[in-house]
């Protein structure tokens, strides 16, 4: 992958002018991110926002309607098959729901990758998974069938799948998204400790505001398929934009009535 | 990767030097295995390892488990900050018997 | 609801026309479904992802051992319902005899890949279109995809071969288990023997009669998996969707059965 990264200063991900239909109605209106190696990003915003869309076309699961998507200095709308399949052996992805595959083991699951992309020996393989789980705080739990985890062990068993191959980039959907106070501090500390012990970039997408000040070196708020503003967590706090402020203390967005419009929608048939 | 051997004393020193990755683990483990599987106390010197990724760590965790199977001495020397942060992370930085150069560990055998 | 102005005439051929948008959209999804599994099949090992032989077997064996027993009992009830049928209505011309002759031929020709086909439709077309809709709903699907495991060599491309050798392989097992019906029920009501029945057999039957009942099992199996596969993958809004999926995976395949059956029957006796 070295021979794609042209140097260590390259962003590891760049987004120009994204925008997505769904449809015929537009989602993604136009964003544009930068993502530096070794970096935390956050992608904040409310349900709606569009972020989970910007997710998706950020890991080349659809094609945008205009504007390019960059990984690790590949263009992945453009890119041949066997550029995009070696591309994936350097990106962790953890979903949100954890997407673990429910016929296999626990174990089975997180060695997947490396049973499918590489030739190591089996006794290798198992140290790799065994050491993976030990690391999300899953250590014993090999065996078992993710059905029989919960939605926080779920959670922290897709890590352990996503980082298992070490990827350069990793993406993580809603880490501490419905998980205990404890449990979700404890994932943001191991995202930390990932970034510093293997120079791993992360990108996350979040709505919880703690976890983002807590992780993040930048943070990109998303708001109705725009972005509203990227920049540091003391940034993005000190920020005068009212919309942010009512993000930040959660006060429920006021909605600006047009009558007209408002009379018209309830009335039509 | 690349990587030298030479005999010190009663080991046998396994240096291994640039990036240690999926691409390339499997030499090293092939080569510390066989070191064992022939009777040799094995030490890994890792001063010159650029980047070390959790294949090439359990590489080293199966030498140790090997070692301590067939009674031999088994230790990691000379551990690049690249390494040591890997190992760190997997919590091995206790499990490892780790040296800052050959002479000390044959200093500690005594 | 896009255009509520329209009414009911224009309505209804608005609605047709999407229909068989989606119907030829449809087919085009699954004639490429058919050519990318295969193409792994073909070259997988050679760009490193080959299709692998333990997930080919365990379908195999979901697909096919599983079924032997209800494909043995249903053709074996069919077996002794042609006899029963047969001698009926052979009796009007007294000529309860030639029963073989019509058992034999309508088993291997017909109702052996049928049976075999609607069978497996409904056992293992549905679990298909189960499975890959339940890991489209849960996000597995991307996650097989971001990880650079294609989800058509992965998942399809084992069914399909599972498929494609399993269901003629039930089907002449099905042959055998109907004949073996129909020489029970025969030889006890007409008195023959056993030993006369089975020589009877071998005599209509041709090597033609079963090669054309296979020919067709084929077929069917293609159908079978591929509708269970592309109604899986074209699961939207949870369970809910899971449960639409399989249910049209189903009449779907079993449909398109019972209309490739007739077209092959009538081009194979020309």
């Amino acid at each position: 992958m070295a021979s794609v990264l042209t140097s260590v200063d390259d962003p590891v991900m760049e987004v120009q002018d994204l925008v997505t239909h769904y449809g015929a109605v537009q989602i993604l209106r136009g964003v544009n991110m930068t993502v530096s190696p070794g970096e935390i990003m956050a992608i904040m915003g409310r349900s709606g926002s569009g972020k989970s869309t910007l997710l998706s076309y950020l890991l080349g699961l659809h094609r945008p309607t205009s504007g390019c998507v960059r990984l690790l200095g590949l263009d992945i709308a453009r890119a041949s098959a066997a550029e995009l399949h070696e591309l994936r052996k350097n990106i962790g992805v953890a979903f949100q729901g954890g997407a673990m595959f429910s016929s296999m083991t626990v174990g089975e699951n997180i060695r997947l990758p490396l049973r499918e992309h590489t030739k190591l020996d089996e006794k290798t393989m198992q140290i790799m998974t065994r050491m993976k789980l030990e690391l999300v705080n899953l250590g014993g739990f090999e065996h078992l069938m993710p059905s029989q985890l919960s939605g926080g062990m779920l959670k922290r068993a897709a890590l352990a799948r996503a980082i298992i191959m070490d990827p350069k980039l990793l993406f993580f959907d809603e880490p501490s998204a419905g998980l205990d106070p404890v449990v979700a501090a404890e994932l943001d500390e191991l995202i930390l400790r990932l970034r510093d012990a293997l120079q791993m970039t992360i990108v996350v997408v979040t709505h919880e505001l703690s976890s983002a000040c807590k992780i993040a070196d930048r943070i990109m708020i998303l708001e109705k398929g725009c972005v509203l503003m990227t920049g540091t967590v003391d940034e993005v706090r000190n920020s005068e934009n009212e919309r942010i402020q009512a993000m930040l203390h959660r006060r429920p967005g006021t909605k600006e009535i047009d009558p007209d419009d408002y009379l018209q929608r309830l009335t039509r048939d | 990767m690349k990587y030298k051997t030479r005999k010190e004393g009663r080991y046998t020193v396994v240096e291994l030097m640039g990036d240690v990755d999926l691409s390339c683990s499997v030499d090293a483990r092939k080569v510390i295995l066989e070191f064992l599987k022939g009777g040799r106390n094995v030490l890994v010197e890792l001063s010159q390892v650029t980047y070390i990724d959790s294949s090439g760590v359990a590489s080293l965790v199966e030498g140790y488990q090997t070692a301590r199977k067939k009674e031999l001495k088994f230790g990691l020397v000379g551990v690049s900050d690249a390494a040591l942060s890997v190992i760190q992370l997997a919590r091995l930085d206790k499990v490892f018997p780790i040296h800052a150069t050959v002479e000390e560990r044959l200093r500690e055998d005594g | 609801m896009a255009s509520p102005e329209l009414k009911h005439p224009l309505l209804s051929v608005q609605q047709l026309g999407r229909t068989a948008v989606q119907a030829v959209e449809e087919c085009g999804y699954v004639a490429a479904l058919l050519v990318e599994s295969l193409y792994w099949v073909v070259f997988g090992s050679v760009r490193h992802q080959p299709v692998r032989l333990p997930s080919i077997f365990s379908q195999m064996m979901t697909i096919g051992i599983g079924a032997i027993p209800i494909v043995f009992v249903l053709s074996f009830a069919v077996g002794v319902m042609l006899a029963i049928q047969g001698i009926h209505t052979l009796r009007i011309f007294g000529a309860e005899s030639q029963v073989v002759i019509g058992i034999a031929l309508s088993v291997t020709r017909e109702f052996g890949p049928l049976i075999t086909g609607v069978l497996i439709a409904g056992r293992s077309g549905s679990a298909l279109a189960a499975q890959i809709g339940t890991m489209q709903v849960s996000q597995e699907i991307d996650a097989l995809r971001v990880m650079g495991i294609n989800p058509v060599r992965y998942l399809v491309s084992p069914a399909l071969l599972a498929m494609l050798i399993m269901v003629p392989t039930l089907t002449f097992f099905s042959d055998l288990a109907a004949l073996f019906g129909g020489a029970v029920y025969s030889t006890v009501e007409l008195g023959l023997g056993v030993e006369a029945y089975l020589q009877q057999t071998l005599d209509v039957l041709a090597a033609d009669d079963i090669m054309q009942g296979l020919i067709k099992s084929v077929v069917f199996a293609g159908i079978i998996a591929l509708v269970g596969v592309s109604n899986g993958f074209s699961v939207t809004g949870g369970a809910e969707g899971v449960g639409r999926a399989t249910t049209r995976a189903v009449v779907l395949s079993i449909s398109y059965i019972v209309l490739a059956d007739m077209v092959f029957t009538y081009f194979l006796n020309r």
